[in-house]
Order: structure tokens, then C-alpha cells, then sequence
């Protein structure tokens, strides 16, 4: 244990290289709505790059989601659900306000009782906030697997302009320190205080956001760029060193204004705007996309992930690809969620999401 | 079904939640749910806990009309419209009755293979209540390729 402890505490960056990911899995609901049922009902469609958005069933939340996810990032590690040491949920917008759902997820994967559980919730950011928690937890030597499960299914007002992009989907990724398929060089996150961005008071069932809009681009770039350059800085690296960048999945637009700022260039942000397909899924929209990239990642190649908390803060980790990632590409990738969909109309939506 | 009250809900969670069934010791059959004695010898013999595949086909099938849904699921039909409940037939054997969910009424024939998948099924005293139901297998598409 002493051991263990000296070699992560040890030198430079603790979590160099020595913690990572040994597998993940995603879902998506299979049903999706297009950007013309909103022109037809609205007479506008207020997210800018989506195209349509996947829509959650009348039977599914973010703790059915996030136990597909699960599972299938279990398959894809290879390890039985006993071994998890630590179950960590992520949503924006959980069904239960108080009662823990992490032991929900845990019971249902089957998951040993004597673990650690924790809920992360109340930001968009949240899923990258247990994910770094999990990687803490692996590090300092408390268990040998984690697994962190970010699920949303955000809820807003219908007339107002930020339900338009609101979807559903969920990742998880279980962290270890042995046969990972992508293990993190670096991390960083800042803190600040901008408020009204996007945000829910207590006991209130709908979303809300100010839109202020230069205000909120303040907030957006000055996060951004201090996390970003932060972490840059710290580990050496800069811009073109990193194949593929992942920043919060708002809309279709936003994160490539983002990159573009910070000094990346359009084609390393393209391929993760999953956002134009599945809609804002809130504290999940980071790692569905970076699950996305790894099915189709290539060893050596380096992914910077950057989430955005509305206004508070974010979470940047500076991802590399390792040679393993070859062996284990037999399960169910975000394409084959993507292909298999059916479309509703709004009507249906509003029914499904209990609007009506 | 009716009313099933918290406790009594509570003492199933492992059936329902990971299908979970209970092997007998003295004839190897697999009873789901689980029972005091088992089906098929009829003895009251030991158990042990046996985790299920979740695949299987669909042995028969019905479609739950307004007018026939239990209350539990008035809301769901409600919302909804009428939805298919199925006995489905386990690889391992046990047959289960449970709603299918994620398909088309007219995709649905009597041996079409089906997995399970976790969903909620109602709300009652502002508790949700998780459990199994079963959709058509999810396949692969395609194997991507990287390119280069």
C-alpha cells in the first residue's frame, strides 16, 4: 500500500500515464426527432447544427440509460461486474433529487455491496467531475476498478428556447490502472462564478437559462481559455498535438467557436460534434463523444476533453490512445446506437417527455 | 397485479432488477422467480443463485388494450397507447412474462429472439419502480474499419 502510494504520489503530474481507461460503453434512446417538427409546431428551431435529437422512451430516465451504458462498458473491459470497486453517477438532471441512484446502478450491474457510491449532479459538468473522482479513486490505490457513469435527459419548459436542444443519451467508462485502452497524461480544472447561464432552483421542474448572451460568451471563453491553456502549459503540450478535441456538446456551433479560439483548427473538433445527432445531453455530452472518438481512435493519437459547468467551471483531460485499443473492438459502438432509430413526431415527444 | 407494497417489491429487486433465478441443488432445474421448493422436483431443497442471460425468444404474446391495463399502468397506456406484454422463453429455460418495449407491434411473432433491458415500469407512492422488459436483440451494424 505504501508502495502503491509512493509510485502515484510520487513524481510530477500524480496521474501520468499511471491510470486510464480499460473500457466503455454508451446508449442512446432509439428514438429521435428532426429539427422540422419543432418549424412545424414552433415555427423556429432554436439549436443551431442540430438536426434531429434523440428522445428518451416513456419507460427510460437517466438511471435506465446509464445501466445499458454500464453493462456494455463492462462487456468491453473484459472484467465481471464483482470486481468494481466504486460506482459514480453523473446527471444534470437525476429523477430522484435525494436518494442516492449510483447504488440503484450498482445493484442492478450486479456490483458488489461493499463499494463507494457517490452522485454527481447540478452541472453539466458533472460527468467529468466523477470521472476525474473515479481516477483519484483508482490512483490513490482505494480500489483497482471504477466505474463512472454520466446520463442526462435535461428538461425545460417547452415554449422556451433552450428545451429545443435538449436530448438524451449516456456514457461510462471503467478507470483502472492495468490494460488500458487509453490512459490520461494530464488534468485540470478551474473554477468562477458567472450565474443565470443555465440553471434549475430547488423544487423547480424546468431548466432555465437568462440568455444574456455577450455575458455568457464572456463566461464561455474565459473558462474555457483558462482551463485549457492551464493544462496545455502544465504538461507541454500544445494545440496540434491532439487529434481530436471534445468541448461541451451545447449545439452544433458553440464548441467549434470554442476550438477555434483556443488555436485548434475545425478538423479536430468536427468529428466529435455528436451534439447535431443526439441533441445536448448535459452532463453526458463530453463522454458520448469521447466514446465516440475511441471507436474509431487509433493508437498513439491524443484527445483533449474540456466539459463546460454553465458559468461555474470546467474540467480539462489531456487523453492518450494506447496499442490495446485494437483488441477490443467487438462491442456495440455510438454508430450502431445512431443507426438504429425511429423517428416521432412532436406530438409524441411532448407524450413521451409527459409535457401534455 | 395490483398493488405491491414497498417491502414486497423490495424482497424481489434481485429477480428484478438482474434477473437473477435460483438453481436446485438436488436437480439442477432453474426456478424464476424465485420459490421455496423447486418446480420441477418438488422438493424443498437448497438453492443457488444463478445470474440469467437475458436472452431469449418470445414463447407468446398479447397486446394490452384501454380496458384491460392494470392501474399501474394507466398512465403508460394513457400516454403511450397500448403495449405488448410477452412470455418469454430463457435460453436457460424459465419462461417470464414481461412487457416488450423499443418495437413495433407488427415486428412481433412468436419466436422472435428478445434481450433484456432495464426500464421503469410505474410510479407508485412517488417511488419508481425499475425492472426488466425485453425488446428485439440489438445487433451490430457494421464493424468500422479505421481509416486512415
Amino acid at each position: 500500500m505504501v508502495q502503491l502510494l509512493f509510485t502515484y504520489l510520487g513524481e510530477g503530474d500524480f496521474m501520468e500515464g499511471k491510470c486510464g481507461i480499460v473500457g466503455y460503453g454508451v446508449y442512446i434512446p432509439r428514438f429521435r426527432i428532426k429539427s422540422e417538427e419543432y418549424v412545424k409546431a414552433w415555427g423556429v428551431f432554436a439549436a443551431p447544427g442540430v438536426k434531429e435529437k434523440a428522445v428518451a422512451g416513456f419507460d427510460e430516465d437517466p438511471i435506465t440509460m446509464a445501466i445499458e451504458a454500464s453493462i456494455n462498458a463492462i462487456n468491453y473491459a473484459g472484467i465481471d461486474a464483482t470486481d468494481i470497486n466504486c460506482v459514480y453517477f453523473a446527471s444534470s438532471y437525476p429523477p430522484y433529487a435525494e436518494k442516492l441512484m449510483s447504488s440503484t446502478i450498482s445493484t442492478a450491474i450486479g456490483a458488489p455491496s461493499n463499494i463507494a457510491t457517490s452522485d454527481f449532479t447540478s452541472s453539466t459538468k458533472a460527468g467529468t467531475a466523477a470521472m476525474l473522482a473515479a481516477l483519484d479513486f483508482v490512483a490513490s490505490g482505494r480500489g483497482d476498478f471504477a466505474l463512472v457513469v454520466a446520463a442526462d435527459s435535461p428538461y425545460a419548459d417547452f415554449k422556451d428556447f433552450i428545451e429545443h436542444r435538449l436530448g438524451s443519451g449516456a456514457a461510462a467508462f471503467i478507470i483502472g490502472k492495468e490494460d488500458l485502452i487509453a490512459f490520461i497524461e494530464g488534468i485540470h480544472s478551474v473554477s468562477m462564478e458567472f450565474f443565470s447561464e443555465r440553471f434549475r432552483k430547488g423544487g423547480e421542474k424546468f431548466l432555465r437559462n437568462l440568455a444574456i448572451r455577450s455575458y455568457a460568451k464572456y463566461a464561455l471563453n474565459k473558462i474555457y481559455t483558462t482551463c485549457v491553456s492551464e493544462l496545455l502549459r502544465r504538461i507541454g503540450r500544445k494545440p496540434d498535438d491532439y487529434k481530436y478535441v471534445v468541448f461541451q456538446q451545447f449545439d452544433g456551433k458553440t464548441p467549434l467557436e470554442v476550438a477555434l479560439r483556443l488555436g485548434f483548427k475545425p478538423e479536430q473538433v468536427t468529428p466529435t460534434l455528436l451534439c447535431t445527432k443526439i441533441g445536448d445531453t448535459g452532463s453526458a455530452s463530453c463522454l458520448i463523444s469521447l466514446a465516440s472518438i475511441l471507436d474509431t481512435a487509433n493508437p498513439n493519437e491524443r484527445i483533449l476533453v474540456a466539459s463546460y459547468g454553465s458559468g461555474a467551471g470546467s474540467d480539462a483531460l489531456s487523453i492518450v490512445v494506447t496499442e490495446n485499443i485494437e483488441k477490443k473492438r467487438e462491442f456495440l459502438t455510438v454508430e450502431d446506437y445512431l443507426e438504429d432509430k425511429e423517428y416521432v413526431d412532436y406530438l409524441t415527444y411532448l407524450k413521451f417527455k409527459r409535457g401534455i | 397485479m395490483a398493488y405491491v407494497s414497498i417491502p414486497a417489491y423490495w424482497k424481489t429487486i434481485p429477480q428484478r432488477y438482474s434477473l437473477i433465478g435460483l438453481k436446485c441443488k438436488n436437480c439442477g432445474y432453474i426456478n424464476f422467480p424465485a420459490r421455496e421448493i423447486c418446480a420441477k422436483c418438488g422438493k424443498k431443497s437448497e438453492f443457488e443463485p444463478i445470474k440469467l442471460s437475458g436472452k431469449g425468444k418470445i414463447y407468446s404474446y398479447t397486446i394490452i388494450a384501454a380496458g384491460s391495463t392494470p392501474p399501474e399502468f394507466l398512465l403508460q397506456e394513457k400516454y403511450v397507447g397500448s403495449y405488448p406484454v410477452a412470455v418469454v422463453k430463457l435460453l436457460e429455460g424459465p419462461k417470464i412474462v414481461a412487457q416488450l418495449t423499443d418495437c413495433k407491434v407488427e415486428e412481433l411473432k412468436i419466436g422472435l429472439e428478445v434481450e433484456t433491458v432495464f426500464r421503469k415500469i410505474y410510479e407508485d407512492e412517488q417511488v419508481i419502480r425499475y425492472g426488466i422488459k425485453f425488446r428485439p436483440v440489438k445487433k451490430r451494424r457494421r464493424h468500422k474499419k479505421n481509416e486512415k
